[in-house]
């Protein structure tokens, strides 16, 4: 299932890194965040947030806001199978 | 009368790039060996356009408007927005509008009901590799984007008659043309899932024998019942099936093939055979 302003919230993220980067609350603001999708957001929650969006968003997302790939895959693999044990594609 | 010239596929991980320092010097090697031999390929064969088939990753499309196949039908398209492809040569990349729609035109009177965008922007999809094939010259190129990134996908049947179509289009353009083929992605890659940074070499192994042998119906059963096992970076495969059908399911020669885990990757490299036909399924 994908939640369209999470997703939403992830691509524009993709282009705008550093204005994330910078002020995370106002850039969030902008969008019409569920809470539980806000609070996951703000505690880098990769697993609940993988529930939501596409894995290449999660990753770009991950990435533009500054985590490193092994600590990504780390915390994907904590989450799984019951949170993230979704099919590939 | 327009021919086909030349069909090959190269993977297209952004890390290939983006980390290429972090890249064993063996595995700089050879990649740097199988891109350099596909550019070798299409430079000889010195063709006019290049149908590039790619996935879009969430540059042009998103869920609020997701073609399942998209034709690029511009005079030209934009370069890769991704800061490590900043040196990316060719900006704006040469488009072949009358290619383009003729493919367009083909699709739509064939029951193909492709969109079309007028203004592409092409990301490490299409641009890292002819990038990395250090081509002499860089044919106009006409992008044709099958979604492998959000299912539901295009069935892979439904990519091998995609494959058909664009070499029965190549057939019924009107001018001496010579045009090639370029199939990006793949092999199997993990990317935003727990398996992320798995690689399954028997998967890529089991794929490449089949697109060696050439016959549809095992190559099909093959990728429709492994890819979802190999990682969603998989059904990139996709990509390679319409290069299979545009080259009539000869069966290929492959370039190279090696797990990279520095990028993530099943690195696959090869060339399909454009000569007489094999028997058929």
């Amino acid at each position: 299932m994908r939640d369209y302003w999470l997703s939403k919230f992830f691509y524009d993220v993709q282009g705008a890194a550093a204005e994330y980067r910078a002020d995370r609350a106002a850039f969030m603001a902008r969008y019409p965040l569920k809470p539980v999708h806000k609070a996951a957001i703000l505690a880098d929650d990769v697993g609940t947030l993988a529930r939501f969006v596409n894995p290449y968003l999660l990753r770009f997302y991950f990435s533009a806001s500054g985590m490193k790939d092994d600590e990504f895959i780390r915390r994907l693999r904590e989450a799984a199978p019951a949170e993230v044990g979704a099919p590939h594609g | 009368m327009a021919e086909l010239v030349e069909i090959v596929a190269a993977s297209h991980g952004p890390l290939i790039v983006r980390d290429w320092h972090k890249v064993l010097p063996a595995h700089q090697q050879r990649l740097t060996a199988a891109f350099r031999a596909l550019g070798a390929r299409l430079s000889r064969a010195k063709p006019d356009a290049l149908v590039v088939v790619s996935p879009d990753h969430w540059i042009n499309f998103f869920i609020d408007n997701l073609p399942n196949v998209c034709i690029g039908v511009g005079e030209e398209h934009e370069g890769p927005p991704e800061p490590f492809l900043k040196d990316f040569p060719w900006r704006p990349v040469p488009g072949h509008p009358a290619l383009a729609n003729h493919l367009y035109e083909t699709a739509l009177y064939s029951e193909f009901e492709p969109s079309v965008s007028h203004r592409m922007t092409l990301d490490h999809g299409f641009c890292l590799p002819l990038w990395r094939m250090e081509l002499e010259r860089l044919p106009k190129i006409v992008p044709l984007v099958i979604n492998a990134l959000e299912p539901p996908m295009p069935r892979v049947s439904r990519c091998l008659a995609w494959g058909k179509l664009v070499a029965k289009a190549v057939a019924s353009y009107p001018e001496n043309l010579r045009v090639a083929v370029l199939a990006t992605g793949g092999l199997s890659h993990s990317i935003g899932e727990p398996t992320m940074g798995a690689i399954d070499e028997s998967f890529d192994r089991g794929c490449i024998k089949a697109f060696e042998d050439g016959r549809e119906k095992p190559l099909v059963d093959f990728l429709e019942g492994g890819m979802s096992a190999a990682g969603n970076g998989a059904h990139e495969c996709r990509n390679w099936v319409v290069a299979h059908g545009a080259a009539g399911s000869r069966g290929f020669e492959l370039v190279d093939y090696l797990a990279v885990p520095e990028v993530y990757v099943g690195c696959g490299f090869a060339a399909w055979n454009l000569g007489a036909p094999r028997s058929a399924i």
